[in-house]
């Protein structure tokens, strides 16, 4: 019994995907289709918090713990689909008869992102990376224009697929040399391992299907044109609750081989990361200075952002996996409510060019203040989480004497301004243009959705504490498995 | 501890940020008023802790101690020494007569005034912070409102200048960040309270390495040449009160940063840059009085103006540090602060009436301007003789100082900026002359002058000039203990 406790928040949400599919086949309408997700997925969220505090093994040792840092991270999981719902409500960018099925994939993915974060074996690990990855490949093709949806869902899932061999690939090189497929075997192990190259090589490929799923060059190809294409709820739920799963697997991977004091050779690991991080925010950047399309923009603003999570990363300490985990939880807010806009926006459009977002100010002047603050918060200005979180961000990196790194970072922020701050301009300084000058009134749920996100960024920005101090017992509970 | 009056003083302008806000769509005159209610508060406040400052003792005062984040040595570090108050001061003193400045501003009120005033918080904060990460924070809370308040409420290419100011800014923030991480993580003491990073002496060649970022930084914010670019074009474009604020105070916290942080934690390593940095802002001084000598724009010539005063503050600065007649070159910097902050207040304050009322900005356009508003002529006229440095107004110490400092520590670079102060006078009496003096221009017979509550805001900041340039140990009284406080570190 104790057991199932611990899975409680997996099971909540499986079960809920389980009966949205019996009432697809009962053939319910789309609004309660929709309420019986929802009412799901906000279980889902409860039993996170419920099983927040607990630690313990529910199946055969050694290949799923639950601890505080999975638990958080599934209730970050949770509030992210809670949000993502919010906005899933009959989209009239997907087609028609598509509705009733998005709340159902998302239900099923989520249920494999959060059993993500606690896989501590390489062969659960890979299920769940598969379980969460089908569902959204079904979700891009169900785009009201087909030929944009299949365009989209063919580039999302070839290179997934790619990045998800890789990883496999890259977990048959450890599996060869360590004899097992368990992390606490192979961290046990590290002292002999951490001296083949062969090691580093297989892990830096097991990373892959991680890396890709943040969008961390050189995986990133998919972020703007999948953001692009995708139906903007499925857009947003690529943005925010898929990128959860994927830094919490990044976190543990590098807790096992980075921080051992045996790993020597763990340099060669993050020199390669520096560069894969240098590389990433200087192109995203550079490349979003240029885009036309809010939502191509904001893609490449993920794979700056998946560079400034690698400076972090690549410091193996616990102060960077600290500012990881807190970043990510300001981080998927912020991204949230720029996505919210972009959907309110969007509502009936395939679309959402920068310029459709003019005088938002006069349409929604709610919208165009959620707007500011999310852009605000990805720009890194105060008094969003945005600046204090990538301060913690490059202060692990500092901590370790990486002052050019942080240089780099900083002055990629600076120039990323230029375009964070030409969408605002749009929204606050351009009338409307002629065709939508119509005032936009979103629904109640999503006024609510939108407060709570934008008090979390403020919130977590000015008064951090709290958000730290469990972020770091998290990280504690982390380090001390291995 | 008693009542937190800093933290007071700081919520005036987050609450008034707040209830901005709050007030629904339509009810302009109630935003105007909250505003002006916050900030006559602040005012008030920040005049009880001048006068309840211990002169006598100097050092922090009124500290309020609070754990922020624990868990990385953050600290809600409150305190002010006789630099904190007297700059506390001019902000209070800029945002109340900011908000009567734009008293008659129709168009989008709530957001501006909102906007505004979280400016003014970011302004406070650092003034008063002993915290080196709630410092940065600060900053840039101060540095983020222009963007939307030049965008939407500048003229004369307002795009250009927000954007330009913005990554200037920006890229200023971006050397500050690895800078202030670097001081925190070498000194190794989990904290970032500046008082215990003071007492920690860094080694010698890492306050070489990192004392650039710190000061270049900070500098381009205090309009340090040859950063200088996004000022005079930034200042034409603000809507009045914005270039008070901007020119007033904003400017001034890059200036502050340098003394805090730089000066403060890093003495070494400001000492062995200190010659060339006290070179370029001799030219900053002299360059700035060049251009604003050619300028036809009014704002343009304050803009650049601004330039070549703010070099008399960095130029202060850093003759501070050499040691020759570093008392003098401390007082005269701080000094000029406050002097210059007033004086461009002033200035912008009455440029704005003016252009409200004639809709140019041109100085040719003008001319005879003083027989048909007499009032504003001789306000604006007031301030340039201060930016010359008139006797009898607070500038006028200040630069004296300064160059007192400059002549003892460098002779010929002294000569040079005495001579700058020509430079100053002429263009100023140009400006006086072109638009002010000379035949009665017909065109603008029908301009009102400044009448009443119109004359408030402005009269407040004259008074101040004089004041202060008659009794310049009001000043100076508040600041030496900490500059002797500040001179024990070298």
């Amino acid at each position: 019994m104790a057991n199932v406790l611990l899975i409680l928040p997996e099971l909540t949400i499986f079960l809920a995907a389980i009966l949205v599919f019996k009432c697809l086949i009962l053939g319910l309408s789309v609004l309660h289709v929709w309420r019986v997700a929802f009412a799901g997925s906000l279980l889902g969220l409860g039993a996170c918090l419920i099983t927040l505090g607990m630690t313990g093994e529910p199946f055969h040792p050694g290949i799923y713990r639950v601890d505080l840092f999975s638990q958080l991270m599934k209730t970050v999981i949770a509030a992210a689909l809670v949000l993502v719902l919010v906005l899933s409500d009959s989209p009239p960018v997907m087609r028609r008869d598509a509705w009733r099925e998005l709340p159902f994939f998302l239900l099923l993915s989520s249920a494999g992102l959060m059993m993500m974060t606690s896989a501590t074996e390489l062969i659960t690990l890979y299920l769940a990376l598969e379980l969460s990855a089908f569902p959204v490949y079904a979700l891009i093709v169900l785009h009201r224009d087909r030929r944009m949806g299949s365009e989209g869902a063919t580039k999302y899932m070839l290179q997934g697929m790619v990045a998800s061999a890789v990883t496999l690939y890259g977990m048959s090189f450890i599996f060869g040399l360590s004899g097992t497929t368990y992390l606490s075997e192979i961290a046990a192990a590290l002292p002999e391992l951490g001296s083949q190259p062969l090691f580093w090589v297989g892990l830096l490929l097991l990373l892959a299907g991680f890396l890709f799923k943040l969008a961390l060059f050189p995986f990133h190809f998919w972020a703007p044109d999948t953001y692009f294409s995708s139906p903007h709820p499925v857009a947003t739920f690529i943005a925010t609750v898929s990128k959860v799963a994927a830094i919490a697997v990044l976190c543990r991977m590098v807790a096992v081989a980075g921080w051992n004091e045996a790993s020597i050779d763990g340099e060669t690991l993050r020199i390669v990361l520096i560069v894969l991080a240098v590389a990433a925010m200087t192109l995203g950047n550079l490349a979003a200075l240029v885009q036309k399309d809010f939502k191509r923009l904001l893609g490449y603003s993920a794979i700056a952002h998946a560079g400034y999570i690698v400076v972090a990363l690549q410091a193996f300490s616990s102060l960077g996996h600290t500012a990881i985990v807190f970043y990510t939880i300001g981080y998927l807010a912020m991204t949230w409510i720029c996505f919210m806009v972009a959907c309110e926006v969007g509502r009936n459009r395939d679309t959402v060019p920068v310029s459709a977002l003019a005088g938002l100010w006069q349409r929604s002047p709610m919208l165009a203040l959620c707007l500011l603050i999310g852009i605000f918060g990805l720009t890194g200005l105060p008094p969003t989480v945005g600046f204090i979180g990538k301060w913690f961000l490059f202060s692990a990196a500092l901590e370790d004497g990486q002052f050019l790194l942080v240089l780099i970072a900083a002055l990629n922020s600076a120039v990323a301004v230029y375009y964070y701050m030409r969408v605002l301009r749009v929204a606050y300084l351009l009338e409307p243009a002629k065709e939508d000058t119509g005032i936009l009134a979103p629904s109640p749920l999503v006024v609510t959705g939108a407060m709570v996100a934008c008090l979390v960024v403020l919130w977590m920005g000015v008064a951090p504490n709290y958000f730290w101090e469990i972020a770091a017992e998290a990280i504690v509970a982390l380090g001390a498995t291995y | 501890m008693g009542i937190p009056i800093l933290s007071l003083i700081l919520l005036c302008p987050v609450l008034a940020t707040a209830a901005v806000m709050l007030v629904p769509a339509g009810r302009d005159q109630m935003v105007r008023w909250i505003s002006v209610a916050f900030s006559l508060l602040a005012l008030i406040l920040s005049a009880i802790v001048w006068m309840a400052y211990d002169q006598t003792v100097g050092g922090l005062q009124f500290e309020e101690i609070v754990p922020w984040v624990p868990a990385v040595g953050i600290t809600w570090h409150m305190a002010v020494d006789g630099f904190g108050v007297l700059l506390v001061m001019l902000n209070s003193l800029v945002w109340f007569t900011g908000v009567l400045t734009m008293w008659s501003l129709a168009y989008r009120v709530k957001e501006y005034f909102a906007f505004m005033t979280l400016l003014v918080v970011g302004v406070y904060g650092v003034f008063m912070t002993q915290d080196l990460f709630l410092l940065f924070f600060f900053y840039e809370i101060a540095v983020v409102p222009m963007y939307p308040l030049i965008l939407i409420w500048g003229s004369t290419r307002k795009e250009y200048a927000a954007m330009k100011l913005m990554l200037y800014l920006l890229v200023g923030s971006a050397l500050l960040f690895p800078a202030l991480l670097a001081i925190y993580h070498v000194a190794g003491l989990g904290t970032f309270s500046m008082v215990e990073l003071g007492r920690h002496t860094f080694g010698i060649e890492f306050q070489k390495f990192v004392y650039p970022f710190v000061y270049l930084g900070f500098g381009v914010l205090a309009g340090m040449f040859p950063f200088h670019g996004w000022s005079p074009s930034g200042h034409v474009a603000a809507p009045s009160a914005v270039s008070m604020l901007h020119a007033g105070v904003l400017m001034k916290l890059g200036a502050f940063g340098i003394l805090v942080v730089g000066i403060r934690l890093l003495p070494e390593g400001a000492t062995y840059w200190a010659p060339l940095f006290a070179v370029l802002a001799a030219c900053g001084i002299l360059y700035g009085a060049f251009v604003a000598l050619r300028q036809t724009d009014f704002k343009f010539v304050i803009g650049f103006s601004s330039v070549s005063h703010m070099g008399i503050v960095l130029l202060g600065l850093n003759l501070g540090v050499l040691g020759v007649a570093s008392a003098d070159a401390f007082n005269g910097a701080v000094f000029q602060m406050f002097a210059h902050g007033i004086m461009t207040a002033l200035f912008f304050s009455t440029v704005g009436y003016i252009y409200d009322k004639a809709h140019t900005k041109t100085i040719s356009d003008f001319g005879g301007l003083g027989s048909q508003m007499p009032r504003a002529v001789t306000i604006f006229i007031i301030a340039g003789l201060c930016g010359a440095g008139l006797p009898g107004l607070a500038s006028f110490w200040a630069e004296l100082l300064v160059f007192l400092a400059a002549m003892k520590t460098y002779p010929i670079l002294g000569a040079a900026i005495v001579a700058g102060l020509v430079l100053t006078a002429m263009y100023i009496l140009r400006v006086f002359q072109q638009a002010f003096f000379g035949p009665r221009n017909p065109k603008w017979d029908g301009l009102t002058d400044m009448v009443g509550w119109e004359l408030l805001p402005r009269a407040i900041l004259v008074a101040v000039l004089i004041l202060f340039g008659f009794f310049p140990n009001l000043i100076l009284g508040l600041i030496d203990p900490t500059t002797q406080i500040l001179m024990e570190g070298f």
